[in-house]
């Protein structure tokens, strides 16, 4: 299960002559002797320009070399769907425009470094992906990806993914990872998966199955057979375990899943009630709620077990903690003032600060990969907010429709969440833009938490 | 008052009547007064040339004229160098690209060489009727016109020239995120003498960089080099002040995003 990534400065030898090969055409005119970087003594010209829009992107079929059969399919009709994939998800982000696959031009594999700009300029594209797929000698797949600027004429950045034949949706991910991240400057986050909540069945006797999927809902398996009720699932930092919290036997347990073996156990040894789980950063342990004789408090406890480590002690319901991303705070939520609000504490449990204010509640905080900004559930009214880690600059990102249970993407930009009290549906906001958009989930779904970026 | 006075008063007003009526018709039919002078346009320079746009006097000889002459010819006294042609452009100033698909106004106007200070007063008026001028001084004919100084009219008229020809593709890109637009990147653009790009931009620095915008750096940098590649060549530019002190052969661009 293994993906090796390699640098493509390798392979390029290889593959054929470096695209830079196709720069703009050399001019014939000696320019006047070059001057230093100062610009004392030079002409100054001012220009501002520039639009808040969706990219446009084209993304043409990716050719092979030769025609040949993988146990993931030919590669020709492989190399479609990456393009396919790649466009999808750079459709999804909200950010681009893709043109294509379909309706371009086709691209020889000898075309794939030397793009027909010319062509792709009438397209109205300011960027271009092209891409190969070619079958190794020893089954793996190489999976090429190339950015261009079609303006300037110059390719933007490449890479290349040797993959096994069952990996191949993961190298058109990576693909499209480094177009956004180069196009956007944001951390990528297509190569990733979704745990969340399945919910089938009528109303009053729904059945909630742990499931896993691919960003794009590919891939989708169950974990759990839907025996016990499960919420709140959690993914690992190091993508090994994940936590969630099953009602077995009417009582609210955390329990551990180990991603590769299958198996299932409690987190807490004891009879006590457990739940909101959540991993530090360095996933080594678990915060969690334990509610003990009728008091409800934050406690910490290694991954292998062990005994738990009170954080909070004060009168009431303390829940729902997360760590800031350099594990040295927690944010979560205590109605110790009258009502469900935010707090932030040292990792250690000291000096706990309020941070909201508003009416109506706030809950399940989650703090940004960035650190930047910590997602809630504004309660009373359901809508999904951000606000900075000292309680200011709130903003609310969602309206109209019931939503809750934010999930950070792992570059911070985005925030998935469920829409709709019942039969709810994975939705996802672009922080800056406001923009959202409906995740494929193969059934309806709540709780989504959405994992690190894979290895 | 005798008759001869009566008669003196009436005939007194009878001629200022007839003057009054005189006058007054001539008023009407005066019409509107001309203006004294027309409308003068007036540009405003954000810049003041450090350096006197006027020509300086050149140790050069004055040069060949390659305009009709407008005096007679003086059969009797041959040119002192007969042997020399009349210049040829394509001779004195290469070609700038072979390229057939070169659109011919991309070629730099044939600038005779050595046209002078000397020929101002000769030809004064032709270039000037040739709507890419751009406020040149017309001693400023050649592209190492001996004394050929990119004027403050000059710098802010090419400037202007520069800006609206690229401003149509700088609009096209795409904001990527918040505070980019506190990003000023500075661009270092070398051309040849037809418009087109003599080497590949080269970002000098970038200004206004915090951590929040820091991750769209390079991003930015990009979206500047491609708001001037996308309408390059630039087309028109005036082919004298190519190489000349703070000439268009090599200038700075500084691009932002708006907001």
């Amino acid at each position: 299960m293994r993906i090796i990534w390699i640098i493509a400065a390798a392979w390029s030898l290889a593959f054929g002559p470096p695209a830079f090969a196709q720069s703009p055409p050399v001019p014939v005119q000696a320019p006047p002797p070059t001057q230093d970087g100062s610009d004392d003594d030079q002409l100054v010209v001012d220009v501002t320009g520039g639009r808040r829009a969706a990219l446009p992107i084209a993304i043409p079929f990716m050719p092979s070399p030769q025609a040949a059969d993988t146990p993931a399919g030919n590669t020709q009709a492989l190399g479609r769907q990456v393009a396919e994939i790649v466009s999808s998800d750079l459709r999804d982000s909200g950010l681009f425009t893709p043109i294509g696959p379909s309706g371009l031009q086709a691209v020889s594999f000898p075309q794939v470094t030397a793009p027909d700009f010319p062509y792709f300029s009438t397209t109205g594209a300011q960027n271009l992906v092209q891409g190969f797929v070619q079958a190794n000698a020893n089954g793996s797949l190489t999976v090429g990806c190339y950015l261009y600027d079609v303006a300037a004429q110059t390719e933007l950045t490449r890479q290349g993914y040797v993959v096994q034949p069952r990996d191949w949706r993961r190298a058109a991910h990576r693909c499209a990872d480094t177009i956004f991240s180069r196009l956007t400057g944001e951390g990528a986050y297509f190569d990733t998966r979704i745990v969340y909540v399945s919910e089938t069945g009528p109303a009053r006797r729904r059945i909630k199955r742990l499931a896993i999927m691919d960003y794009d809902g590919a891939n989708h398996r169950f974990l759990t057979n839907g025996q016990w009720t499960v919420l709140t699932p959690r993914f690992a930092p190091n993508q090994q375990t994940i936590t969630f919290m099953t009602y077995q036997d009417e009582r609210p347990r955390v329990m551990l899943y180990e991603i590769d073996s299958g198996q299932t156990r409690p987190l807490v040894a004891g009879a006590h009630m457990t739940f909101a789980p959540r991993y530090s950063p360095d996933s080594r342990s678990i915060i969690f709620s334990m509610a003990v004789n009728g008091n409800t408090d934050i406690y910490r406890i290694p991954v292998g077990g062990g005994t738990p480590q009170r954080l909070t002690s004060a009168p009431g319901i303390e829940t729902g903690g997360s760590y800031s991303p350099d594990g040295s705070k927690i944010v979560f939520e205590s109605d110790r003032g009258g009502s469900q609000q935010l707090y932030v504490m040292n990792a250690d449990g000291s000096d706990q600060r309020r941070i909201s204010f508003g009416g109506g509640g706030y809950a399940t905080p989650v703090w940004s990969p960035r650190g930047d900004l910590i997602a809630f559930t504004r309660t009373g009214s359901f809508r999904i907010g951000v606000m900075a880690p000292n309680g200011s600059g709130e903003r609310i990102l969602t309206s109209g429709v019931y939503a809750e249970g934010p999930s950070w993407a792992p570059n911070g930009r985005a925030i998935m969440f469920t829409r709709g009290a019942s039969a709810g549906q994975l939705w996802y906001v672009d922080v800056a833009s406001g923009a959202t958009r409906q995740v494929r989930t193969p059934l309806g779904g709540s709780d989504p938490a959405w994992s690190p970026l894979r290895d | 008052m005798d008759r001869a006075e009566a008669t003196g008063i009436g005939v007194a007003l009878a001629g200022h009547a007839a003057l009054l009526a005189a006058l007054a018709f001539g008023f009407a039919m005066a019409g509107n007064p001309p203006a004294l002078t027309d409308p003068m346009e007036v540009s405003f320079v954000d810049e003041v040339g450090l350096v006197s746009a006027s020509p300086e006097p050149s140790a050069e000889p004055a040069a060949l004229s390659t305009a009709p002459e407008t005096g007679p010819v003086d059969d009797a006294a041959p040119a002192p160098a007969p042997e020399a042609p009349r210049p040829a452009p394509r001779e004195a100033v290469p070609a700038p690209s072979p390229a057939p698909a070169q659109p011919r106004r991309a070629q730099p106007r044939p600038a005779p060489p050595g046209a002078g200070a000397g020929e101002r007063t000769r030809r004064a008026g032709l270039g000037d009727l040739d709507p890419r001028s751009f406020g040149r001084d017309p001693a400023a004919r050649s592209s190492r016109a001996p004394g050929a100084v990119m004027s403050a009219q000059a710098a802010a008229d090419i400037g202007s020239a520069i800006t609206r020809q690229v401003q149509p593709c700088a609009d096209r890109q795409v904001d990527p995120g918040p505070g980019a637009n506190r990003i000023v990147t500075t661009l270092n653009l070398r051309l040849n003498r037809d418009g087109s790009l003599a080497a590949r931009p080269r970002m000098v620095r970038q200004s206004g960089l915090d951590d929040d915008n820091r991750r769209y750096a390079q991003r930015v940098a990009d979206i500047a080099i491609a708001a001037f590649t996308g309408c390059s060549p630039l087309r028109g530019l005036p082919a004298e002040l190519y190489d000349v002190p703070r000439g268009w052969s090599n200038f700075t661009m500084n691009y932002r995003l708006p907001g």
